[in-house]
């Protein structure tokens, strides 16, 4: 197995005043990068508008391309229209499942969707009481297991785990602690850690940090592009060589 | 006088809902008769519309827009995860 490379991203929230000026930044990314994974929140209010602006800006790459939505993707109830509208720019777009690439010789499994909130173990909402809070609870809880059974029965050489929600809170440090809750789950950590995964990647909390690790040991990157500072960051997993 | 804990949560409400931001993670702070914004957008348009949103959701306070805009700079190094 070689090496690969991930160029990743997050939260880019594309509008009509920015057109074009992502697309700058991708120039050269297949010189950079194997394929190129997008952590939600590609737009700001979540219109078909927008949603057809970021495909334009993500069309024709010449590296395989992988995205999520975010919340703010889901915003105007339009996130089918705006995956298709991914989908038909050529982007592979997740929505809690996988996709195996073919990359060289190495197969890269990529499992993910939008992810949840409900906070983190010892601090977090259960499902008891109201109905409000239970559903809330449970959407999260059917996105884990969703999660780790695309896992288990995916066979790949690497496994990567995109999000926009994030499994864990060390990478939202920064972030008010009060709105924990409403940025991640550790329910996502734990379906990871049991079904077994390289890294993970997530977006969403801008004022975060980069680097963590679930209490299994899987590597997680905040790669919210203002957590960033950059067009993308590159990940480097596997053996050493290209590929 | 109405609190400026609320106004302020109310500001951070209308930046949030209003249909020309939805911008989330933008902090509020009131002093006095100043409003102060900050946090991180990710172009100048879109900075300019909070402040208008805030503007209007507080219309006797001065509004004060620290809002950075992300600048989008190259790729940078590599992380290796061995």
């Amino acid at each position: 197995m070689t090496e690969l490379r991930i160029a990743a991203v997050g939260d880019i929230h594309l509008g009509e005043d920015v057109r074009g000026q992502y697309r700058k930044r991708l120039e050269g990314i297949e010189d950079r990068a194997d394929v190129f994974m997008l952590a939600g929140d590609l737009t700001r209010h979540g219109t078909l508008e927008e949603g057809r602006l970021v495909a334009d800006e993500l069309r024709g790459l010449p590296i395989p391309t992988v995205a999520v939505l975010g919340n703010h993707d889901y915003h105007s109830d339009l996130q089918y229209e705006i995956a298709a509208a991914l989908r038909d720019a050529g982007v592979i777009v997740l929505h809690d499942d996988g996709v195996v690439i073919q990359c060289g010789d190495t197969k890269l499994g990529v499992v993910g969707g939008k992810g949840f909130g409900g906070g983190y173990a010892g601090k977090c909402a259960s499902e008891f009481g109201e109905r409000e809070i239970k559903n809330f609870v449970a959407h999260t809880r059917y996105i884990a297991e969703a999660w780790k059974v695309s896992l288990k029965e995916m066979t790949a050489d690497l496994k990567v785990v995109l999000s926009h929600y994030s499994p864990i809170k060390e990478t939202l440090e920064g972030e008010p602690p009060e709105i924990y809750p409403f940025l991640g789950s550790y329910l996502l950590a734990e379906a990871v850690d049991t079904a077994g995964a390289d890294l993970i990647l997530h977006g969403h909390a801008h004022k975060g940090r980069e680097k963590g690790m679930t209490p299994g040991g899987i590597r997680v990157r905040n790669v919210a592009l203002p957590v960033l500072g950059r067009a993308y960051a590159v990940y480097c997993l596997g053996e050493n060589g290209s590929c | 006088m109405e609190a400026p804990q609320y106004v302020a949560a109310r500001v951070q409400q209308a930046l949030a809902e209003d249909g020309r931001t939805h911008e989330l993670g933008i902090r509020v702070d009131i002093r006095g008769d100043q409003l102060f914004l900050r946090g991180q957008v990710s172009g100048a348009e879109q900075r300019e519309r909070l402040g208008q949103v805030a503007h209007e959701a507080a219309p006797d306070l001065r509004v004060h827009n620290e809002i950075m805009v992300v600048e989008v700079t190259e790729p940078g190094e590599d992380e290796h995860l061995d």
